[in-house]
């Protein structure tokens, strides 16, 4: 195959951004786009908020300054000056670009694009399209992608960078179609494949398919991930399923109860109640459930969000999705029953340690979006910041590879590497000798991550969370893929998944157990303060012989001195 | 709580799911598999087949990715209607079930088989390219990001419904259209199509038009309406389809199109006759020469036969045709007037 100048993995808000200015930069060049689904799956189309840019078209007083400090403040410190400096003043050019593509967003009365207020923002300015905001940024992005003529390759499935040295000749990927391994040197990759928080599985709001592919290749070829402990939790997920239940539920008066059928807010957050912050009702609900306070099912004990109190009418005029969810998803309608809720797993801070263009340590090796990790978020990333993040660093990260490729000179990718992939992929894994069940492992995962490495963290859970996760690695070897076909084999896929997201949550637990301090959505229960003089540092994790070896990497200080976080 | 009834109490039972099978590896042709499963009140069609594939058979293939209604990955047919597997409850369909406890859940149809529930979605995006299915900017791209188009709360009105799509071809599964002719532009991309059509940003209007006029293009629709009815996002997929016809008469012109012909042949003869004159009707429609060239066997059959249309002298009025007349224009007024104050 001729060799490629970028190959981006993913095709979601950031990998299509990365796309279209990657073509934008230089229509000469040779540009793939490869996706283990269609681009418009791709998770960024769950987004509902909408994404923030100070264009003061709500608030007038509203200022890009202001918005670097909200995004500082509520990644508590942690995250890169410098870097959000970049992210919050490109964000009203970024947002109008979207507007003069095609996005349909909602309108103000001044026929300007609509913005509204979202946590932790001093002000309204969170551009918005009804609550499909995502799904209709990504639409927007893959039409201008099918315009410009950016080449797709739908349903591969990456599997490992082939690397020479210092840098990499490409990627090997399997055709889901065919089943077949295939290479594409390339003299850039962007890893742009969103979050790794479905390691949480049934604990998580993630797609199925979130399972951080673009991070796990990436560490494997020795690429340093960041912060990889930093994992937010939301307060309200669905019990059987983790979807969300967006905290406007709460806004418009429900309450939250235990079996006893007690408001135990009153308990932790008297003033405020059910709507205190989103890490606190978390820890809240989590407390309930492991004191014994919770409703036992076989989907998981769960508390309820009882909204019954509010009126057949209420529910139907201003919560009209949540009704659906709840009746599509847990079979309860909230008008006559209580939604069982508990914390969900929603959103990755860490990833592919970049520099503010999107490059890695590794040359022609880029990443972008919830996969890499600049950083912005720090700590705890606030709403609506999250699209923010995909379209601004896709953008700059898609230009800076179409900028670079001249520097690397292609190789090809040797015949051996395939058939190595192959052996690894295909070879014994169909073997009767292997007995695991990988539907067991994936479950046993997301059970050991909740429960050790969970909303409350602590020394001896997070040895337990380290060692049951090297357990499962251990026993990942003799897993089986029963499906023995090649055409479109999704139990392979699966397969290949969990393994990426054991290598994963390895990182997750050893990052977490190593940091002893809380800050952010990471909660020590033997460490309950952040400790600025130990731990205002990021922390890097690299794979050496098959370990994790752990790093660490000044902040980026700017303008902004470090301060207690209150609000 | 409603009524007591026996069904809505049960919290768990057995049920039957009949899976369609292919595998063009080893498989000449499609079979079902039945697997019967416990399951609780709650439960998904998407969760059942996620059950299915762990614990009884791993090689059942399907597609699902956000699990939530929004990636439209898991689009199937469910005892015949697609839908996604994923916002389908099992209590639900069994209610409406035909053969008690058993759904019978089969790929979307009208689209390749690549394997089991697994269709190809390739023709789909083709098609979305073939009409050019995005917004061509009237800002150069040189100043964007520089300043927003302003745009009223009425023209995000227009496409905020078309814009809900997620692109899952329930509705191209269902097309009675497509069945037959599997180049027709399909209800998806109509709908995108127009999408796109009202919008003030876009410069490629006519262009778009051009194409949606063409054979297996807007025309082609019989207003069979399965698509609105199957839409899981209960977009109104015809209104997007009319509105393609009626920009397409009113910025085009009628006299381009056999469709368009055909549209207008049709409205004159109802409005004098109150009923159709076949007879001409081909003539009307796709000129002398083309009924001449394609028609003309047909029509010594029919002669020989004895089944030919009265010539068109010969088409009396139908009965009533004066109260009709009144109700005719009285209806006709109304679909102008709606047009205006739709477009203010």
């Amino acid at each position: 195959m001729k060799p490629f100048d970028v190959v981006i993995v993913g095709g979601g808000g950031a990998g299509l951004y990365a796309a279209m200015e990657a073509m934008k930069t230089n229509p000469s060049l040779n540009i793939a786009v490869l996706s283990k689904v269609y681009p418009n799956r791709s998770h960024t189309s769950a987004a509902q908020g909408g994404a923030n840019a100070a264009l003061a078209n709500k608030a007038k007083n509203d200022t890009v300054e202001m918005h670097i400090f909200d995004t500082i403040k509520g990644g508590d410190y942690l995250a890169d000056q410098d870097a959000v400096e970049v992210l919050c003043s490109e964000a009203p050019k970024i947002i109008r670009e979207l507007e003069n593509i095609g996005t349909p967003w909602s309108r103000m009365e001044d026929n300007t694009i609509a913005q509204r207020p979202f946590g932790g923002a001093t002000l309204p300015r969170c551009c918005y399209c009804s609550d499909k905001t995502g799904h209709t940024i990504l639409q927007t992005l893959y039409e201008q992608c099918l315009k410009k003529g950016v080449i797709f390759f739908n349903e591969y499935f990456a599997l490992n960078l082939s690397v020479n040295g210092s840098r990499s000749r490409g990627l090997i990927a399997m055709n889901m179609k065919s089943g077949k391994i295939e290479a594409f040197p390339a003299r850039t990759v962007i890893f742009a494949t969103g979050g790794y928080a479905k390691m949480y599985w049934n604990r998580s709001s993630n797609a199925a398919g979130n399972t951080g592919d673009g991070q796990a290749i990436a560490f494997r070829a020795g690429i340093p991930l960041k912060d990889m402990e930093f994992v937010q939790f939301h307060p309200t997920g669905l019990r059987k399923s983790g979807l969300l239940i967006t905290e406007g539920a709460r806004g418009e008066g429900g309450y939250l109860v235990n079996k006893d059928g007690e408001r135990f807010m009153a308990r932790y957050a008297k003033e405020k109640m059910e709507l205190g912050p989103r890490d606190l009702v978390s820890r809240s609900i989590e407390t309930e459930i492991l004191e014994g306070r919770g409703f036992d099912s076989p989907a998981g004990t769960y508390i309820h969000l009882d909204l019954t109190h509010l009126g057949a009418a209420l529910i139907k005029s201003r919560l009209p999705q949540i009704r659906e969810m709840s009746m599509q998803f847990e079979g309860v309608d909230p008008i006559e029953e209580p939604i069982p809720i508990r914390p969900t797993a929603h959103y990755s801070m860490g990833g592919i340690d970049t520099d503010n263009f999107g490059r890695t340590v590794m040359d022609g090796i880029y990443a972008a979006g919830e996969c890499g990790c600049v950083s912005v978020h720090g700590a705890n990333r606030l709403g609506g910041n999250s699209l923010l993040d995909i379209l601004v660093f896709g953008r700059i990260a898609g230009h800076t590879a179409a900028q670079e490729a001249g520097k690397f000179n292609p190789e090809p990718i040797p015949e051996a590497e395939l058939k190595e992939q192959f052996d690894a992929v295909r070879g014994g894994m169909h073997s009767s000798g292997n007995y695991e069940r990988y539907g067991a492992l994936r479950e046993e995962l997301g059970q050991t991550l909740a429960r050790n490495v969970g909303i409350y963290r602590e020394s001896s859970l997070l040895q337990k969370g380290v060692q049951e996760i090297s357990e499962l690695k251990e026993r990942f070897k003799k897993v089986r893929v029963f499906d023995t076909s090649d055409v479109f084999n999704t139990n392979l896929m699966q397969v290949l998944e969990l393994k990426n997201m054991l290598d994963l949550a390895e990182t997750v637990a050893a990052g977490a157990y190593a940091r002893e301090e809380s800050r952010g959505s990471h909660t020590r229960v033997d460490f309950p303060v952040r400790d600025d003089v130990k731990w205002h540092k990021h922390t890097l994790a690299t794979m050496v012989n098959g370990r994790v070896v752990l790093g660490e990497k000044p902040v980026t200080m700017g303008r902004y001195e470090l301060q207690e976080r209150t609000y | 709580m409603t009524a007591p009834n026996d069904q809505h109490n049960e919290t768990k039972k057995d049920v039957t799911f009949r899976v369609f099978r292919f595998n063009p590896q080893v498989d000449s042709k499609s079979y079902f598999d039945d697997y019967t499963i416990p399951v609780e009140r709650g439960v998904t069609v998407l969760r059942s087949l996620n059950y299915i594939k762990e614990h009884i058979d791993a090689s059942v293939s399907f597609r699902a990715f956000c699990q939530a209604g929004i990636c439209g990955s898991c689009g199937m047919r469910v005892n015949g209607l697609s839908k996604l597997a994923c916002t389908t409850q099992v209590w639900d369909v069994l209610a409406k079930s035909r053969e008690k406890d058993i759904i019978k859940v089969e790929p979307l149809r009208n689209l390749p088989f690549i394997k089991d529930l697994i269709v190809d979605m390739d023709p789909l995006v083709d098609k979305m390219k073939q009409y050019s299915n995005w917004i061509d900017s009237t800002m150069p791209e040189a100043s964007m990001g520089k300043k927003e188009f302003l745009i009223s709360e009425e023209e995000f009105l227009r496409y905020d419904k078309a814009t809900d799509c997620i692109l899952c071809a329930s509705c191209v599964s269902e097309c009675s259209i497509l069945r037959a002719n599997k180049e027709y532009v399909s209800p998806a991309v109509l709908l995108k199509s127009y999408r796109m059509n009202v919008d003030s940003r876009d410069s490629i209007h006519e262009k778009r038009l051009a194409e949606l006029v063409k054979d297996h293009g807007v025309w082609d629709c019989t207003h069979c309406y399965r698509c609105q009815e199957t839409c899981v996002k209960s977009i109104p997929i015809m209104d997007a389809i009319h509105g393609i016809r009626e920009d397409a008469i009113e910025s085009r012109g009628v006299k381009d199109t056999s469709g368009s012909k055909h549209a207008e042949a049709f409205m004159s003869d109802i409005e004098k006759k109150g009923k159709l004159v076949e007879a001409t009707l081909p003539i009307r429609t796709n000129g002398v020469l083309w009924t001449l060239q394609n028609l003309l066997p047909m029509a010594v059959k029919m002669i020989m036969k004895r089944r030919t249309p009265p010539p068109p002298p010969l088409v009396k009025s139908a009965k009533g045709i004066k109260i009709f007349r009144g109700m005719f224009r009285e209806m006709t007024e109304h679909v102008k007037q709606d047009h205006k104050s739709h477009k203010k």
